[in-house]
């Protein structure tokens, strides 16, 4: 017979692993986004992938209760964003920078950049022209 | 008092010059030339379905063609996503074929040869060969993607009349069907140098009532080059980027 308090211990931990383990799905195309609803969230890059078919960005940072948490952002295509400047060595891991752009509509932590502020505390260019 | 005229002169004419060169925005288009890269452009007013299809108005469809198109589920331009769409070019990296390759928002290039005129489409590496050396289009063309083309010029258009294609492909992002009796016909027109016009005209008589007919524009790109896109298992392995 387990105390309350032990079932609550449990229940916090498959809470804590139920959110871990939510995968983080990169539906890209626009549907797949609200975009009525803006987010933003500032942190360290984790892993900079500048590949086809859209440039992903990971994220570690801090959530509102100051527990570590992921995030992913979605770009346009390598092609596009080298038109505007970019190249493989735009952004590295450990560079902190803020993202802001539509949520996913699932609730997922992913979004679709629609502006990023780089390392130097610049907007970098998102758009060819 | 002759040193200020001749001073006020000079500025004067400065002025007009340089004016000049402020209004020098547009030139003349280069004779029976589109070489260069191009950029879809549409105009405001149909921008809000141009990146999906050819006009506000559905095109009119045949009964074959209705039902074909209530089958599509469109993910760019329509309301499915990448788990519940059957857009061949998202789930299976098909080729976007004509004249669907102009809902991709990257750019294109004509590369001009004595015998043929090539265009190069960014997305996903298409090429087209154009024959300009008088040649007509088969009878019994074989299928393929983006159909076989012959062009030539009607005054300062070029005309490119394309048939022989597959059916599996849209015609646009939202899934308007065709069949292998697809021609497509394109009017190429630079209204300046900077500026192109593209006059559509889309007949299947299996597909289409009558036919479809668009006007969509580009602007030229001096300092754009096409880079590499490839519909690989970057496209259709979404897992690999779920971190």
């Amino acid at each position: 017979m387990k105390t309350s308090g032990q079932v609550l211990a449990i229940l916090t931990v498959v809470a804590a692993l139920a959110i871990v383990s939510v995968p983080v799905f990169a539906h890209h195309g626009t549907a797949a986004f609200d975009t009525t609803k803006m987010v933003k969230v500032t942190g360290t890059v984790t892993d900079f992938e500048f590949v086809n078919p859209h440039v992903q960005i990971y994220l570690e940072c801090k959530n509102e209760k100051g527990e570590p948490d992921k995030w992913q952002g979605e770009l346009t295509a390598p092609n596009k964003l080298i038109r505007a400047g970019w190249d493989k060595h735009t952004l590295k891991p450990g560079d902190s920078i803020t993202i802001s752009g539509y949520a996913s509509a699932t609730g997922a932590h992913v979004m679709w950049i629609r502006e990023l502020i780089g390392p130097s505390g610049e907007k970098l260019p998102l758009f060819e022209e | 008092m002759r040193h200020s005229v001749i001073l006020s002169l000079q500025i004067l004419v400065a002025a007009v010059i340089f004016g000049d060169i402020l209004c020098a925005q547009t030139s003349p288009a280069p004779s029976h030339d589109l070489t260069g890269v191009w950029m879809l452009r549409n105009p405001a007013p149909i921008r809000a379905f141009s990146g999906a299809t050819f006009t506000k108005e559905e095109p009119e469809m045949t009964p074959w063609a209705q039902a074909k198109y209530k089958e599509a589920k469109p993910s760019n331009g329509g309301k499915f996503t990448l788990d519940t769409t059957n857009d061949p070019v998202l789930t299976r990296c098909d080729p976007p074929g004509l004249p669907r390759v102009y809902f991709h928002p990257y750019p294109f290039e004509f590369v001009s040869t004595p015998k043929y005129t090539l265009m190069l489409y960014e997305y996903d590496h298409v090429v087209r060969r154009i024959y300009t050396d008088g040649r007509s289009i088969p009878q019994d063309p074989d299928p393929s993607w983006m159909g076989y083309s012959v062009g030539h010029w009607d005054g300062d258009t070029f005309v490119v009349e394309s048939a022989g294609f597959n059916d599996k492909t849209w015609l646009d992002r939202l899934g308007h069907p065709h069949s292998t009796q697809l021609r497509v016909i394109e009017r190429f027109r630079r209204t300046d140098s900077d500026h192109l016009q593209i006059e559509f005209n889309m007949q299947d008589p299996k597909a289409l009532v009558k036919p479809w007919t668009a006007t969509f524009s580009a602007e030229l790109r001096p300092k754009w080059e096409l880079g590499e896109i490839s519909c690989s298992g970057d496209y259709l392995d979404f897992s690999k980027f779920e971190k």
